[in-house]
């Protein structure tokens, strides 16, 4: 197996700007859905 | 299965497996092979994480699951956009750069040969006892509810899948896991259409929710902490951060998923993405089996949905025990009908009170439901039937082929069948590219050209092909262990977490240290599975606690090799 030897640079995200922004974004995300979750819960049970 | 089912059900996976073989077309080289020549977009790799994630099985019994036991499964999944955080912004990147065609080549940079090969022996047994059981299990289900022979059914499948996974490699698994995805994704949509549309004409989709959920069927979130409750939101967000961080960064079936990425950007972005879209999917398919609960209310549902135990429960000589048991839930099923349907009907009318005395009634009659179903399952043990019984894996199959109309069965189980596929391709590339560079090119012929280990993975995936199919062959003899299948995932994960997580974060940690660590994970793991009572959703924290506190105690004795400590860790701070 010939050695590899491209280059593989850490692009910045193609939206928010930075990783961390898109990394809290999906946090929140989370947090939203769990909210949504027990809202769910709450109102069906 | 009529016609109509037979046509879309050949006609869609022909056409699946034709355009990822077109896709996968100039697979020559090892890289473009075992890689794909890094040249993946983000969509194509995580859809394919995502269908090779989702096998047959955990479809048909998550529906299944929802209809017992509502929808709190959904929390196991809390835990995944942490963990896909997590990896995103440190193994994505140290794979990357390191320049690894597995996870586990990566540990012989940081660590040493042993800690390598322990790894992808770990990985290649844990991943290998459950490949055989991927094909095994739609099998037996296909097998009950349509009279198939499951050996055929599995010869089938194997076949197509080793054909095209032979052929094209990871490219070709990859196209192929996003079309079966896509058909995936439709066939649900669909089902849960037409169980909507097949409810009875005076209950709308808010009052099947509203029945659903009366039930207890819509139970999607419990912040009730027990160590020994399988699903709440502590056991989803940190159990099931540790299994995601452990299946997505340590097993090659899906880290060589994103190790095609065409950029680490790319990469970064199909797992974020399934952060993203598996939560509300799963929610989706659960979602399907409260209503698949809702439907049968109104409709005659058999006290068990497996036909081949509930037909030998009511033979004349089981009848006397069998008698009570079926008077008992025929009278559950109508007191739970007739209050069924008096909610409805206070709903409409508003009227808050009748509405409150009827929900009382339905409440009732489901615990009597639950306890008569309960009792045929504890039936067909006591009575030399199938071991580990589970009833929970024929509900939505039953549904389906007695509800549906031609063509949409056929859609069904060709959503059933590409997820067989899309779960085992993945799984026996990801068997072969271990065998071929963890082990036989590390230990047996480290320098050939290129072609002879093109040759050497075609067929080593021939051989796990072969070998799935062959253990598949005895699954029925394993009773219940394919539930304990996925438990044996878990008494393995945890220590591959704790070594990675070693390599990643803790400098001063040598090859021995982690060596010795994941021993002591592991016996850590074997000791709660044997002596505790702890869900198995934990093994996978106590096993990557063990293995850092080992392995850093470990490492006061003999510290870790600064070049090599050097290269490692530069990875990560590149």
């Amino acid at each position: 197996m010939p050695p590899d030897t491209r280059e593989m640079p850490d692009e910045p995200p193609p939206f928010l700007g930075t990783w961390r922004r898109v990394y809290t974004a999906v946090v929140l995300y989370l947090a939203l859905l769990i909210a949504l979750c027990y809202a769910f819960t709450r109102a069906f049970s | 299965m009529r016609p109509l089912d037979w046509v879309v059900l050949v006609g869609s996976l022909t056409t699946i497996i034709a355009y990822g073989l077109y896709r996968g077309r100039g697979s020559n080289t090892v890289d473009r092979y075992l890689l794909a020549g890094k040249s993946m977009p983000w969509y194509a790799m995580a859809l394919s994480i995502m269908a090779t994630q989702a096998s047959a099985i955990t479809f048909i019994s998550t529906t299944g699951q929802s209809y017992v036991d509502g929808m709190r499964f959904v929390q196991f999944y809390f835990g995944m956009p942490l963990a896909m955080v997590v990896l995103s912004a440190t193994a994505v990147p140290i794979f990357h750069r390191a320049k690894v065609y597995t996870a586990y080549e990566y540990l012989e940079n940081r660590f040493d040969g042993k800690t390598r090969a322990l790894a992808s022996l770990i990985f290649l047994m844990q991943r290998g006892l459950s490949v055989g059981l991927t094909f095994y299990a739609p099998a037996i289900v296909l097998s009950i509810i349509f009279g198939w022979p499951d050996r055929l059914t599995t010869l089938i499948i194997g076949i197509t899948v080793v054909v095209y996974t032979v052929t094209g490699g990871i490219r070709t698994v990859t196209w192929t896991d996003v079309q079966q995805m896509l058909i995936i994704l439709f066939g649900l949509v669909v089902a849960l259409f037409m169980i909507i549309a097949l409810l009875p004409r005076q209950v709308s989709f808010l009052d099947a929710v509203h029945l659903a959920g009366s039930a207890g069927k819509l139970n999607a979130v419990n912040f009730h902490f027990d160590w020994n409750d399988r699903y709440n939101l502590w056991s989803g967000l940190i159990g099931g951060m540790f299994l995601a961080l452990s299946y997505f960064g340590c097993d090659q079936s899906q880290v060589q998923r994103y190790l095609t990425g065409k950029s680490i950007a790319q990469s970064k972005l199909s797992l974020l993405f399934t952060a993203i879209a598996k939560i509300p999917m799963q929610f989706f398919i659960l979602f399907i089996g409260a209503m698949v609960f809702v439907f049968y209310i109104f409709e005659p549902a058999p006290l068990l949905f497996q036909r081949a135990e509930y037909e030998r429960i009511r033979r004349p000589e089981l009848r006397a025990r069998y008698e009570p048991i079926a008077t008992q839930y025929q009278d559950a099923i109508t007191r739970r009908k007739e209050a069924a349907l008096a909610i409805v009907e206070a709903r409409h009318s508003h009227d808050g009170g009748a509405e409150s005395d009827a929900v009382s009634r339905y409440r009732s009659a489901q615990q009597g439901v639950d306890a008569a179903r309960k009792q045929g399952a504890g039936l067909v043990q006591a009575t030399g039937g199938e071991k580990g019984f589970r009833d929970t894996n024929y509900i939505f199959l039953s549904f389906v082929t007695k509800y549906l109309p031609a063509g949409i069965v056929g859609l069904v189980i060709a959503v059933i069948l590409a997820a067989t596929m899309s779960s085992s391709s993945g799984e026996i590339n990801s068997l072969a590219t271990v065998s071929v560079v963890d082990i036989y090119k590390r230990h047996f012929r480290k320098s050939a050209p290129d072609h002879h280990y093109l040759t050497a993975s075609r067929v080593a995936t021939a051989f796990w092909g072969a070998y799935a199919v062959a253990f598949a062959g005895l699954g029925k003899h394993l009773g219940s262990l394919i539930e304990a299948v996925n438990i044996v995932g878990s008494l393995f994960y945890g220590s591959l977490l704790g070594v990675f997580t070693l390599a990643f974060f803790f400098k001063r940690v040598g090859g021995t240290g982690a060596f010795l660590g994941m021993l002591a994970g592991e016996a850590a793991i074997f000791a709660a599975f044997l002596f505790t009572g702890i869900s198995f959703l934990w093994y996978n924290v106590i096993g990557c606690l063990v293995v850092i506190a080992t392995g850093l105690a470990v490492s006061y004795i003999w510290p870790a090799d600064g070049t090599r400590v050097d290269a490692g860790v530069a990875l990560q701070l590149k």
